[in-house]
């Protein structure tokens, strides 16, 4: 098996295919000699019961986390003769990490029948006694990390449901147990929690009693690639290969639907929607693992405004843009972005994990970025969650203020310096857009699109004036009237009409009725093209003087400035022209060569 | 495809070997792959495929591949 053939079967294997790991684990054993490589690390496993099928598992989930491993496996039943004795080959080996795989089957004496406190404490006495002095004896010997496994809980419940309710069940006795000795590890010691993986699995599944009487396994072969993993995992973790930082898409989600065409407040985030319910239940999880230190990034395909509209404006969002260190949105690909992410948090490529409901995004991302842990997104968002937390890519050695704190620096850090990018580069990305636009007076065809453009637009809307198709006709054929539709295609898309604009000629001023444009296509410099025709127009109808009015609303205040960044000044009334309520803003441009001219990218057909 | 042609596939993909022929008298003694680790995996893959699980007592007593194709035959028609 070549080498792109190995990091291929390594990056596909499954945890639940027992099989393939299986045969992967022997195909290593036959490929791969132990070397004294400097990576190498020497890891010694001793077991209760036996360990064969493990180290084979171990093998290969090592390998996957970037671990060169030289394994030396104990005897069948061999903790105590390679622990204990003096010269043994675990002590000529001289391990790095020492993993004891013990069994419950180990305690071979519990507390009797009506036992009270006193009684199961001399119990509990021995088996730390016992421990402790396994635990000496390699500290004397070794300068190694130990990794102990925690006794697993039988489901042969001898008292039946009782077990929970009397302190010396068997049941309560190995709890007690498990507790006394991580109360009395060593410094140098983890436990790795079977109990849980037992649970996790299901302990139905996980006792194979063929199995243990066959050839004394301690657990079903169908569950080694969980155990694998988890030792694994945290044996990396133990060298530090952690990963720091979750990359999240946003439409699909962390939320249903797509911002883009929904706007902030259409996207489902509806506690009362099964739906809306999952992807809050998501976040909620996301900002668990954020208030623990993992560092959140976005990088979503979203124009940037229309993509923080969310987070600012949508009540019903769990996370807030200071939960994000790093916001990423824009039109280019996830594999320069993910790249990008990891420059500005300083962090390797390697420590990003990548969550985005889209197969394609992710595959590409697997391509082209190979470090990247990419999750296994789900189908349905009720189970993004539970797959994020099976995946379990955040293993690290211990939790630390700092972790917590270092996060929070992250996000201060952004917040400080100008998001993304600087104004030069952001002129470059336009111009490579390649945008084509074509402005003209409304005409029949474009009816339809005119009447939906004014009648759906919030946000970019200067007046939020509706009109029925009868009015826009009435307008259509009045000489005091322009109407005036530009539609926009770039390298990825054909948009259609995006914006439209209604002037009315009052006498010598041309007052801007209507000016909507569709929040798809925002902070592209259509607003500067728009500005130049409406001025355009201005003069073919023969007046000097341009009038624009704001008359806000809860949505659009994007634009209440918009006419003095074009050199508008500010207006009381004309003898023409009254505001249309009292709290809505007049402007006026007196001049109509004098207005403040914006650069766009935009070749005009 | 008979049981026999089934487990030939499974034992040649155990043993990672395209021409293995398997027959009756065949035992553990004929590979010198095939030790108490293999076996342990052909069970493991032979109860996959064929959606069976064998008792202690049909491991430990059947003796060849011959046996085992029987065996197989039985419990899947049950």
């Amino acid at each position: 098996m070549n080498d792109t053939e190995l990091r291929n079967a390594l990056g596909n294997i499954e945890i639940e295919d027992y099989l393939g790991i299986l045969k992967l684990g022997k195909k290593l054993i036959k490929t791969i000699k132990a070397t004294e490589q400097e990576n190498c690390i020497k890891i010694a496993v001793l077991g209760s019961c036996s360990i064969q099928h493990l180290v084979m598992a171990l093998k290969v989930f090592l390998l996957k986390y970037g671990i060169q491993a030289d394994i030396y496996q104990g005897e069948y039943d061999g903790i105590e003769m390679d622990v204990l004795s003096d010269d043994s080959d675990l002590y000529k080996f001289d391990p790095h990490i020492i993993i004891l795989m013990t069994n419950y089957k180990d305690i071979k004496i519990v507390p009797g029948l009506f036992a009270d406190k006193d009684e199961i404490e001399l119990h509990l006495k021995r088996e730390e006694d016992h421990y402790r002095n396994l635990w000496d004896h390699i500290n004397e010997r070794c300068k190694c990390h130990i990794l102990q496994t925690n006794f697993v809980i039988p489901t042969l419940r001898v008292l039946g449901s009782l077990e929970y309710k009397y302190i010396f069940s068997k049941t309560n006795y190995i709890q007690n147990v498990n507790q006394r000795l991580l109360d009395a590890k060593p410094n140098n010691l983890d436990f790795i929690d079977m109990d849980f993986i037992a649970s996790y699995v299901g302990k139905n599944k996980w006792f194979d009693y063929v199995a243990y009487f066959m050839s004394k396994q301690a657990f079903s072969l169908e569950v080694i690639g969980y155990v694998a993993d988890i030792i694994a995992k945290m044996i990396a973790a133990h060298k530090g290969y952690v990963r720091k930082c979750l990359v999240l898409d946003l439409d699909n989600t962390l939320w249903g639907g797509i911002v883009g065409d929904l706007g902030f407040e259409g996207i489902n985030l509806d506690p009362n929607d099964p739906i809306g319910e999952a992807y809050l239940s998501f976040q909620q999880y996301v900002l668990d693992l954020k208030n623990r230190g993992v560092i959140l990034a976005v990088c979503s395909k979203n124009d940037l405004d229309i993509a923080k509209e969310p987070f600012l404006k949508n009540k019903k969002m769990i996370l807030s843009l200071d939960d994000i260190s790093c916001f990423i949105a824009n039109w280019e690909d996830k594999a320069s972005n993910l790249r990008q992410i990891a420059g500005e948090l300083n962090i390797g490529v390697d420590s990003l994990v990548f969550f985005d409901d889209n197969p394609v995004e992710r595959e590409i991302v697997k391509r082209f970025l190979p470090e990247v842990w990419v999750v296994n997104v789900p189908e349905d968002p009720a189970y993004y969650a539970s797959a994020l937390a099976f995946e379990n890519p955040f293993e690290w050695s211990y939790i630390t203020k700092e972790d917590i704190s270092r996060s929070q620096s992250y996000i201060h850090k952004r917040q400080m310096t100008l998001s993304s990018l600087s104004y030069n580069d952001y002129n470059e990305y336009l111009q490579d857009l390649d945008m084509q636009a074509t402005v003209k007076n409304m005409d029949t065809a474009d009816f339809t699109r005119f009447l939906q453009l004014i009648n759906k637009t919030n946000q970019f809307n200067l007046r939020t004036r509706r009109y029925n198709e009868a009015q826009i006709e009435q307008f259509r054929t009045d000489n005091n009237y322009r109407l005036i539709s530009i539609s926009l295609s770039d390298k990825f898309s054909e948009y259609g009409i995006i914006s439209c604009i209604i002037l009315k000629k009052i006498r010598n001023i041309c007052f801007i009725d209507t000016w909507v444009m569709s929040c798809r296509v925002l902070k592209r410099g259509i607003e500067n093209l728009a500005m130049e025709n409406i001025i355009m127009s201005a003069s073919e109808m023969g007046c000097d003087k341009v009038v624009g009015e704001y008359i806000g609303t809860a949505k659009n205040g994007m634009v209440k400035n918009i006419y003095t960044e074009y050199g508008f000044k500010p207006l009381n009334k004309t003898d023409e022209i009254y505001k249309t309520d009292p709290e809505s803003d007049l402007y006026i441009l007196d001049d109509l060569s004098s207005w403040t001219k914006k650069p766009y990218f935009i070749i005009t057909k | 495809m008979s049981v026999k042609q089934r487990l030939e596939e499974i034992f040649r993909d155990v043993f990672e070997d395209d021409e293995l022929e398997i027959y009756d008298e065949m035992s553990a003694k004929d590979i010198d792959d095939w030790d108490s680790l293999t076996h342990i995996q052909l069970i493991l893959e032979i109860e996959k495929a064929f959606s069976v699980k064998f008792t202690i007592e049909e491991i430990t007593k059947t003796r060849n591949v011959g046996e085992f194709i029987e065996l197989l035959t039985s419990k899947i028609n049950k």
